[in-house]
C-alpha cells in the first residue's frame, strides 16, 4: 500500500488496516505523513489547539511494580527518596494555588502496599472540600486493577467507590505497549493489556470516562505500535468512552532501560501523526509537552495533535527520567507556545468543554516576528 | 505601496552617460517639487529600491528581476537596437573560440546577456566566466582569453582588438528583438500618470540636449565627442514600446530558462490603472520552487507570508533530495574556540565581550589553546573553528604566528576568523582585505566562517551593531577571500529588528554574490539567542520561525549546495526535525569543555547522538570536512 493510496482512503473517510498503520510508520517521508494527518486533524478541529489548566500530583513513589522504563518509583516504603504524602501534604498544592486554580488535579502513583483504600476516598473529598468543583483526574487503570485485587473488589467497586468521593476521570497512563512480547518483558508484574482495557471499559459503562497512552521507542516495534492504537479502536468503537489519545516518549534516564536512545522528535511527530491518522473514532489527540518538549509540541500540532495538555506545574516522572522540558508552564506561555504554532488556543475543562477562546496571534503564523517577544527585552525596537 | 500623492517620489537613477538624457532635468522645477533624485552605481541604486529607500529606479532589468513584482515605465528606456558599443566581448581570436571570459561581475544584466548570446553562439557550451574589475579584465585578453568590456572602457577599445561581439548586435541578430538593458522600475503604485508624463517630458528635453551631453562627457572622459554623440543619437534607444518590451519579455524569459534570473513578466504602470495585477496562484510558486526555479524576492517574500510550514518543508525537501539525492546528512567534528573575549563593537545582542581590561577578558594562552586542539585530535576531529573579538592589541604577526604553530603542531583544518574580525586586521595594520587574507592564508588559514552576517541590510545592522562592518563590507570580504580560492559559510541570525522582507533580501544578497564566486559552501541561520545558553521558557523559541526561514534558505539559495540545521540554537529535536525542511547537513558535534576533560565519552555520546538522529530522520550519516568531502562510508 502505497502512500498515495492510504491518502485515498483517507480522504474517502475509509477506516485504515494494521498494514497501512505499518506502511505509515515505516514511510521515510515523515512532513508527507504529517501533512495527511493534519488534514484530518483540520477536519475535526481546524484551527483550535486545546489546553487546560491542571495540576499533576504524585502522592506516592512507592510501588510493588518492576517496571524496566520506570526511574520514578521506589519499590519500598523507607527505601531512599521514597516518599508518600500525607494527606494535608497533597491537599496543600492545591490550597496554595486557589489565587489562580487550576480546574483539574491529576494525579498519578505508584502502587502501594501498605496504604488503606479510604487512602485514597479521603484523598479525593479533601481536594473536593477546597475546591467543590475540582475536576479530579485520578489513577490509571493500573492503579484501580491493583486496588481492586489489593482490597478484593471488582474493578466496578473500586471506580463506584472512588467516584462517590469525588473520582471524575481517569488518566491515560499504565498502557504502555500491550503486545504481551513486549508488555511481559517491560512491566510483567502489573495490568496485562486486557486488564487495562477491562478497567477503561467499566469506567465507561459507569460514564467515567477516559484518556489513553502508548510508551513508545523502547523496545516495540512499529507492528507493536499499530496493534496496541488498534486495541483502543477496538475499544472506542464499543464504548465510546475516550476523550484523548496521547503517545508517551520513553525516556532513558535512570531506569531499566537506559542503555536505550530516547526516540527522536522525528519519531514522536511520527507517532502523532500515525495515531490520528489511525485512531479514527477518538476525537483529542494530546502532544504532552512534558513528554516531547515544548518546541516539538508545536510542531506536532501541525502533525495530527490538537492538544497540547495543560499547565502541569510539577511533573516528576519524566524529570526522573531525565527529560529537559520545564515542569510547569504558565498559561500565557501556552497561549503563546499555540498561538506561534499558527493555532487558535482554546482554554478547556477536562472534559473539553471551552472554558475561553484565546485569540489567535495577531499576526498569521508566518509573520510572527520574534522582535516582539525577544528583542523587546535587549534592545530598543525602531518602527 | 501607495505613495500619498503629496509627498515627493523618491527616485534613484544610474549616473552613467547614457541614463543622462533621461534624468536631465529632474533634479530641477518643475520636476523636482515632486522627484526627489539620487544618482548612484547599478547595485546600489537596485538595493535602495529593495530596501525601500528609494520607490522608483532608473535600474538594470536583471535587478528588476532579482527583486521581482516591479513594474515599469512605458516610453523610457536604455537600449539598443543593433550595435550598442558600451557592451562588447573583445578577444584576439574569433569570440566562439574563446576558453576563457573575464567579466565585470557587477553588471549583472550584461553578464546575463553575454552568457545567453554565448551559449547560443557556441551550442550550449560556455567559456570558463571568470570575475575581475573592468580594466583588469582589458588586460587580462590574449591568446583564449577574452572578455566583457562595458561603459567607458568599451567605447575606449572600439579599435583595440580584431575580434569584437557587440552584444547589442548579437541579441538582434539572434532575436530579431531590440534589447532594454534598463528601465524606470518601482513598486506598484508609486507612480501616477502625471508622474510618468513628467518622466516621459524629461526624457524629450533631454533627448535635445544630447549633443550637449555628449560634449561635457568628451571633456571629462576624453573620448571623442563625435563619438560620443553618435554614441547617444544612434546606437542607444531611449524608447520602450511593445517592441521593446518583446525584447526584453524574451530576455527575461531565457535568462529564467538558464536558471539565471528568476521568472519575470514586463508590466507597465499604466497598465496596472486599467486592471490589478494578476497574481499566480501559490500552488503555482510552490511548485516552481520546488522545482528549484529561481525566485524573486517579492516571490520569497510571497512563500514567506503565505504557504503552510508544509507547503515551505515539502518544496525545501524536494529541492534538497535533487542536490542530494543520495539521502545523506553530513556533520563535522570540529571545536570552535574563542581565541579572545575581548572586542571593541559592543553589539547590543552579544552576551559574550568583554572590554579589553575588564576582570573576564582573556586570551587563549598556547598551552590553554594546545590542550584544547589536542583534544580535539584525539577525538578524532578534522577542524578548529577559531573566532574570537575584535582585540585592538593583537597583531597580524600574533595571528600569522599562531596559524603556523597550529598547523604544525596538530595538523588541523583552520576554518577562522569572521569577516569582521578580518577588516579588523585591515583596519589595525592599514592593510586591504585582500593583503590581510593573502598573509594569513599564506600562514594556514584554510576558510572563513561565515559568523556575524546577522542581517545584510545596513539599517538593521545599524540598529543592532552600530560598530560592526556593513553589509558591503562583509560581502567584500567574502568575495575577496573566494577569489583567493577560499570557500566560506553564509549565516543569518534573524528576529532582532528585522523584517520578512529584511530576510529575504539577506538571502538575495547572498545569491548574487555566490552567482559571482561560487565560494559559499553552506547556508545557516538562526534566531537571536536573547540569553546564551538559557532557554527557559517555553514558547519563547520561535520553532515554527526557524523551520520556515531555514525552507525558505534552501528556497531562495538556488545556487547554494548545503544547508545546515542549526541544533545548537534550536536544540537537537528541532534540528532533527529541521533535515526534513531542506537541511542536508547537521552542523558539528558539540565540545563541551568541562565534561570532555573529565569523561572521554561524551564526544562519542554526540557524534553517536548526531548519527542516530540522522538515521531516525531516515538519512544515511557520514562525517565531513569544510569541503563537505565524506570522510566515512554514509551509513
Amino acid at each position: 500500500m502505497t502512500l498515495d493510496a492510504i491518502r485515498d482512503k483517507v480522504e474517502r473517510g475509509e477506516r485504515l488496516t494494521y498494514d497501512d498503520g505499518v506502511t505509515l510508520f515505516r514511510h521515510p517521508d515523515v512532513v508527507a505523513v504529517g501533512l495527511l494527518a493534519n488534514q484530518v486533524r483540520e477536519k475535526l478541529h481546524g484551527d483550535r489547539a486545546y489546553f487546560n489548566r491542571n495540576m499533576r500530583i504524585e502522592v506516592t513513589n512507592v510501588c510493588v511494580a518492576s517496571c524496566l522504563f520506570c526511574s520514578f518509583a521506589k519499590l519500598e516504603e523507607g527505601s531512599p527518596g521514597a516518599h508518600t504524602m500525607k494527606h494535608e501534604e497533597a491537599w496543600r498544592e492545591l490550597e496554595a494555588r486557589m489565587d489562580d486554580p487550576p480546574s483539574e488535579v491529576h494525579i498519578v502513583n505508584g502502587l502501594h502496599p501498605g496504604l488503606p483504600f479510604s487512602y485514597y476516598e479521603e484523598l479525593l473529598r479533601g481536594f473536593k472540600r477546597i475546591k467543590a468543583d475540582i475536576h479530579m483526574k485520578c489513577f490509571t487503570a493500573v492503579e484501580i486493577h491493583f486496588f481492586a485485587q489489593h482490597y478484593g473488589m471488582t474493578h466496578r467497586e473500586v471506580l463506584e467507590r472512588l467516584r462517590t468521593a469525588g473520582l471524575d476521570s481517569l488518566p491515560g497512563g499504565g498502557a504502555e505497549i500491550f503486545h504481551p512480547e513486549v508488555r511481559t518483558r517491560i512491566s510483567h508484574d502489573k495490568a496485562t493489556a486486557d486488564e487495562y482495557l477491562a478497567v477503561h471499559k467499566v469506567a465507561h459503562e459507569l460514564g467515567i470516562r477516559t484518556n489513553a497512552t502508548m510508551l513508545y521507542g523502547h523496545i516495540e516495534t512499529f507492528e507493536h505500535r499499530v496493534d496496541h492504537l488498534l486495541r483502543l479502536r477496538a475499544l472506542q468503537d464499543e464504548t465510546r468512552g475516550l476523550q484523548a489519545f496521547i503517545p508517551l516518549a520513553f525516556h532513558p534516564d535512570g531506569n531499566g532501560m537506559r542503555n536505550l536512545p530516547a526516540p527522536t522528535a522525528i519519531d514522536a511527530l511520527r507517532t502523532v501523526a500515525v495515531s490520528r491518522l489511525l485512531l479514527d473514532n477518538v476525537s483529542h489527540l494530546k502532544a504532552y509537552w512534558v513528554s516531547m518538549t515544548p518546541e516539538v509540541a508545536q510542531i506536532a500540532l501541525r502533525f495530527g495533535a490538537d492538544d497540547v495538555d495543560g499547565t502541569i506545574v510539577h511533573e516528576t516522572i519524566y524529570r526522573a527520567a531525565g527529560s529537559r522540558s520545564p515542569s510547569g508552564l504558565t498559561v500565557e506561555s501556552l497561549v503563546r507556545l499555540i498561538q506561534e504554532a499558527g493555532r487558535v488556543p482554546v482554554e478547556r475543562d477536562t472534559l473539553y468543554n471551552v472554558v475561553r477562546e484565546h485569540p489567535r496571534a495577531t499576526l498569521p503564523e508566518a509573520a510572527l516576528k520574534v522582535r516582539d517577544r525577544k528583542a523587546s527585552r535587549h534592545l530598543e525596537v525602531v518602527s | 505601496m501607495n505613495v500619498v500623492n503629496d509627498a515627493r517620489v523618491r527616485l534613484a537613477s544610474v549616473g552613467y552617460l547614457n541614463a543622462r538624457p533621461l534624468i536631465e532635468g529632474l533634479d530641477r522645477e518643475p520636476a523636482s517639487a515632486r522627484f526627489q533624485l539620487d544618482c548612484s552605481i547599478p547595485a546600489e541604486v537596485a538595493r535602495r529600491v529593495a530596501e525601500d529607500e528609494a520607490d522608483v529606479a532608473l535600474m538594470p532589468v536583471a535587478a528588476a528581476a532579482a527583486i521581482g513584482d516591479l513594474r515599469m515605465v512605458r516610453g523610457c528606456a536604455i537600449g539598443a537596437g543593433g550595435p550598442v558599443r558600451s557592451v562588447d566581448i573583445v578577444g584576439e581570436r574569433p569570440i566562439e573560440e574563446l576558453e576563457e571570459v573575464a567579466i565585470d561581475l557587477s553588471s549583472r544584466t550584461s553578464v546575463v546577456l553575454a552568457r545567453l548570446v554565448l551559449r547560443a553562439r557556441r551550442g550550449g557550451k560556455e567559456p570558463r566566466l571568470v570575475g575581475m574589475p573592468p580594466r583588469e579584465a582589458i588586460r587580462h585578453v590574449g591568446g583564449a582569453r577574452g572578455a566583457l568590456v562595458i561603459g567607458d572602457a568599451a567605447l575606449e577599445i572600439e579599435q583595440r582588438f580584431p575580434y569584437l561581439l557587440d552584444l547589442g548586435q548579437a541579441w538582434k541578430e539572434l532575436t530579431g528583438l531590440p534589447f532594454v538593458f534598463a528601465a524606470w522600475c518601482g513598486r506598484p503604485g508609486a507612480l501616477t500618470a502625471d508622474d510618468e508624463a513628467v518622466l516621459s517630458r524629461a526624457k524629450a528635453a533631454g533627448l535635445k540636449r544630447r549633443a550637449a551631453i555628449a560634449a561635457e562627457h568628451a571633456e571629462r572622459s576624453g573620448l571623442p565627442v563625435a563619438s560620443l554623440w553618435a554614441y547617444l543619437e544612434e546606437a542607444i534607444r531611449y524608447d520602450f514600446g511593445d517592441e521593446e518590451r518583446r525584447g526584453l519579455q524574451r530576455f527575461y524569459d531565457d535568462a529564467a530558462a538558464a536558471g539565471l534570473l528568476p521568472r519575470a513578466q514586463v508590466r507597465f504602470y499604466d497598465e496596472d490603472r486599467r486592471a490589478p495585477a494578476p497574481l499566480p496562484a501559490l500552488d503555482t510558486l510552490l511548485a516552481r520552487a520546488a522545482d528549484g526555479e529561481r525566485l524573486s524576492a517579492a516571490e520569497g517574500e510571497r512563500l514567506g507570508a503565505e504557504a503552510s510550514l508544509f507547503d515551505l518543508g515539502l518544496a525545501a525537501d524536494a529541492v534538497r533530495r535533487r542536490k542530494h539525492p543520495d539521502g545523506v546528512v553530513t556533520y563535522i567534528v570540529d571545536r570552535n574556540v574563542n581565541y579572545t573575549n575581548v572586542c571593541t563593537t559592543s553589539c547590543r545582542f552579544c552576551a559574550f565581550y568583554r572590554p579589553l581590561g575588564h576582570a573576564e577578558a582573556y586570551v587563549l594562552s598556547r598551552e590553554e589553546l594546545g590542550k584544547k586542539l589536542q583534544e580535539v585530535v584525539d577525538a578524532g576531529g578534522v577542524q578548529i573553528l577559531l573566532q574570537g573579538g575584535l582585540h585592538p592589541e593583537l597583531r597580524i604577526e600574533w595571528y600569522e604566528d599562531l596559524f603556523r604553530w597550529m598547523k604544525r603542531e596538530y595538523h588541523l583544518g583552520l576554518h577562522a576568523l569572521s569577516p569582521e574580525e578580518i577588516l579588523h586586521i585591515a583596519r589595525l595594520e592599514g592593510l586591504t582585505v585582500p593583503a590581510v587574507l593573502e598573509r594569513l592564508h599564506a600562514a594556514g588559514l584554510d576558510s572563513v566562517p561565515g559568523g556575524g552576517a546577522e542581517i545584510l541590510v545596513d539599517r538593521v545592522r545599524r540598529t543592532i551593531a552600530k560598530a560592526k562592518c556593513t553589509s558591503d563590507e562583509w560581502l567584500g570580504v567574502m568575495r575577496a577571500a573566494h577569489h583567493m580560492g577560499l570557500r566560506s559559510s553564509a549565516t543569518m541570525m534573524y528576529g532582532t529588528v528585522d523584517t520578512p522582507a529584511d530576510r529575504i533580501l539577506h538571502l538575495l544578497k547572498i545569491r548574487e554574490l555566490q552567482d559571482e564566486t561560487g565560494g559559499f559552501t553552506a547556508f545557516f541561520c538562526w534566531d537571536f539567542q536573547h540569553e546564551r545558553g538559557t532557554r527557559i521558557e517555553a514558547g519563547d523559541h520561535g520553532t515554527m520561525l526557524y523551520l520556515r526561514q531555514q525552507a525558505l534558505g534552501r528556497l531562495m539559495l538556488d545556487n547554494v549546495s548545503h544547508v545546515g540545521a542549526s541544533w545548537v540554537t534550536q536544540g537537537p529535536e528541532v534540528g532533527q526535525v529541521a533535515l526534513r525542511f531542506g537541511a542536508d547537513d547537521f552542523g558539528s558535534v558539540m565540545f563541551e569543555e568541562n565534561v570532555v576533560s573529565s569523561a572521554g565519552t561524551t564526544f562519542c555520546m554526540n557524534a553517536q547522538g548526531m548519527e542516530t538522529r540522522i538515521r531516525a530522520a531516515g538519512f544515511k550519516a557520514t562525517r565531513r570536512n569544510v569541503h563537505y568531502d565524506w570522510l566515512t562510508p554514509p551509513a
